[in-house]
C-alpha cells in the first residue's frame, strides 16, 4: 500500500509537469506556425526559420559513433538492462552528443547552422541489440573498446545491452528555427553580404529548433504532444490525486 | 469531501489552461503584427540600397544612351517618387515604377554594345538585379507574414483578442499586372 502511495506522489508531480510543459509546446506550435520559411537568399537578422539540404562547413565532417558514418551531428547512448528483485529496467551507462557547424542549403543559397543549444528532434538512424549468446555488431565492439567499456558480465556472459545512433549526415533535408546573426567565422566586410554573412544559432530568441522532418510534420506532432500534455497530465493529476484521497481515507481507517 | 477537492482540481486545471491558452494568443498577436513591420523593415532597407544605387546607374549609361533621355528621366523620376514617399502604400507604389523603369533601362541598353560590354555597367546591372531578386524573395516572406496575421485574426479564438486589442487587417504587397509583364522595348 505505501508503494501506492509513493507511485501516486510521483504521477501526481509527472502528470503537474506534463500539463504545465504543454503550455511550453503549444508556445512553440504557434510560434512555427508564425513565422514563414525564408528563402535563404534574402535571410534576414532575427528569428528565421529555413528548410534545405545539409551541406558540410569547409568539407569537415565527423563519425557516427558506432556505424562511422559521415555526419555533422551525431548522439548516442548505451543502455543495459539490470534487474533488482521483481523489478527491471533499462539503465543508460553511457551517452553523447558531438556536433560541428554546417550549412543548410537551399535553390537560393546556403547560410552556415551552428548547433550548439539546440532542441534536435531527429529520427533514431542505428539500433544494435546485445545479450546472452548474442555478441554486438564489430562496429559497436570497437567504439566499446575505444571508450573502455565491456559488454560482458561475469564469467564473460553478454550482459543485456541496447545501443542507439542518431545522426545528420551530408545531404539530409532539415528543417532549422533559429536566430540569425552575424556569421563569426567571415571578417567584416570580406564578403558581399546576404547570408554569406550570417550564421544561425541559439540567439536572444532562445528558440532554436532542428528536426529532419519537414515544417508539417514538426507541427504534426507538436499537436500531438500539445493534446497528450493536455489532456494526459490533466488525467494524470486526476487518477493520481484520486488515488492519494483513497489512501489517506483508507489510512486512517485503518488507524481507527 | 473528496469529490468536493477532485472537482476544485478540475476548476483550478480548467482556469489554467483558459488563462494560458489566452496569454498564448495575446502574445501569439503581438508577435505577428511585429512579424509584419519587421518584414516590412527587412523590405525597406533593399528598396533604399537599389535607390542608392539609381545615380551611379544614370551616371554610367547617360554617356552611352543620349538619346534615351525618357527612359533616364523615368528612372530619376521613380526614385524621386520613392524619396518621397512616406507610407508603406507609398513606398510600395513606387518601388514597382523603380522596379518597372530599370527593367526597361536594362532592355534599352541591350541595343548598346559597347556600354553592355562596360565593366562598371555590368557591375551595377548585377548588384541590382541581386537586388530585385531578395527584394521579390521578401516581399513573398511580408506576404506570408500578412496572410499568417490574417488568418489568425479572423479564427476563433484569436479574433476575440485581436478584437478586443483592436487589431485591423492588413493589405498584402501586390505587385501590379504592369510589372509582372515582360518590357517590350521598340526601337
Amino acid at each position: 500500500m505505501d508503494n501506492l502511495l509513493v507511485y501516486s506522489l510521483i504521477g501526481l508531480g509527472f502528470g503537474v509537469f506534463l500539463f504545465f510543459r504543454a503550455f511550453g509546446w503549444l508556445k512553440s506550435k504557434r510560434l512555427i506556425e508564425n513565422i514563414p520559411t525564408s528563402k535563404i537568399r534574402s535571410i534576414a537578422m532575427g528569428l528565421v526559420e529555413v528548410y534545405g539540404k545539409v551541406v558540410p562547413f569547409r568539407g569537415e565532417v565527423l563519425k557516427s559513433p558506432f556505424t562511422v558514418r559521415d555526419c555533422v551531428y551525431s548522439r548516442f547512448s548505451i543502455e543495459e538492462y539490470r534487474s533488482s528483485g521483481k523489478h527491471s529496467r533499462w539503465v543508460t551507462v553511457r551517452k553523447g552528443v558531438d556536433f560541428i557547424p554546417f550549412y543548410i542549403e537551399d535553390e537560393t543559397g546556403s547560410v552556415l547552422v551552428d548547433p550548439k543549444g539546440a532542441g534536435v528532434e531527429i529520427l533514431r538512424d542505428n539500433e544494435f541489440k546485445s545479450g546472452f549468446m548474442k555478441d554486438p555488431p564489430e562496429d559497436v565492439k570497437r567504439f566499446l573498446r575505444r571508450s573502455g567499456m565491456d559488454f560482458e558480465g561475469f564469467f564473460s556472459v553478454n550482459k543485456t545491452m541496447r545501443y542507439r545512433e542518431s545522426f545528420i549526415e551530408p545531404g539530409d533535408m532539415l528543417y532549422v528555427m533559429g536566430t540569425a546573426g552575424d556569421n563569426p567565422f567571415v571578417e567584416e566586410g570580406t564578403v558581399e553580404g546576404g547570408a554569406q554573412d550570417i550564421m544561425i544559432g541559439r540567439g536572444k530568441e532562445r528558440f532554436f529548433y532542428i528536426s529532419d522532418r519537414p515544417e508539417k510534420r514538426v507541427l504534426g506532432l507538436l499537436r500531438w504532444k500539445v493534446i497528450g500534455g493536455f489532456f494526459g497530465g490533466g488525467l494524470l493529476i486526476l487518477l493520481c490525486l484520486w488515488l492519494v484521497l483513497f489512501y489517506s481515507h483508507f489510512w486512517s481507517f485503518a488507524k481507527f | 469531501m473528496d469529490t468536493g477537492i477532485i472537482v476544485l482540481v478540475v476548476a483550478i486545471l480548467i482556469a489554467i489552461c483558459f488563462a494560458g491558452y489566452l496569454i498564448i494568443i495575446f502574445n501569439g498577436l503581438i508577435r505577428l503584427k511585429n512579424n509584419i513591420e519587421k518584414s516590412w523593415a527587412n523590405i525597406d532597407v533593399l528598396l533604399k540600397q537599389r535607390t542608392d544605387e539609381i545615380p551611379r546607374l544614370v551616371e554610367c549609361v547617360k554617356g552611352y544612351m543620349k538619346h534615351e533621355r525618357e527612359v533616364l528621366q523615368r528612372v530619376t523620376e521613380a526614385r524621386t517618387a520613392f524619396l518621397n514617399a512616406r507610407t508603406m502604400r507609398e513606398k510600395a507604389g513606387s518601388s514597382e515604377m523603380i522596379g518597372g523603369a530599370l527593367k526597361t533601362l536594362f532592355a534599352v541598353a541591350e541595343n548598346y554594345p559597347n556600354l553592355k560590354a562596360n565593366e562598371n555597367f555590368m557591375q551595377l546591372q548585377k548588384r541590382i538585379s541581386g537586388l530585385e531578386s531578395e527584394i521579390a524573395d521578401r516581399r513573398e516572406f511580408f506576404n506570408d507574414s500578412v496572410n499568417n496575421y490574417n488568418i489568425r485574426r479572423e479564427s476563433f479564438p484569436d479574433l476575440l483578442i485581436a478584437g478586443i486589442m483592436r487589431y485591423g487587417r492588413r493589405d498584402l504587397f501586390e505587385v501590379s499586372e504592369a510589372d509582372r509583364a515582360t518590357v517590350n522595348v521598340s526601337f
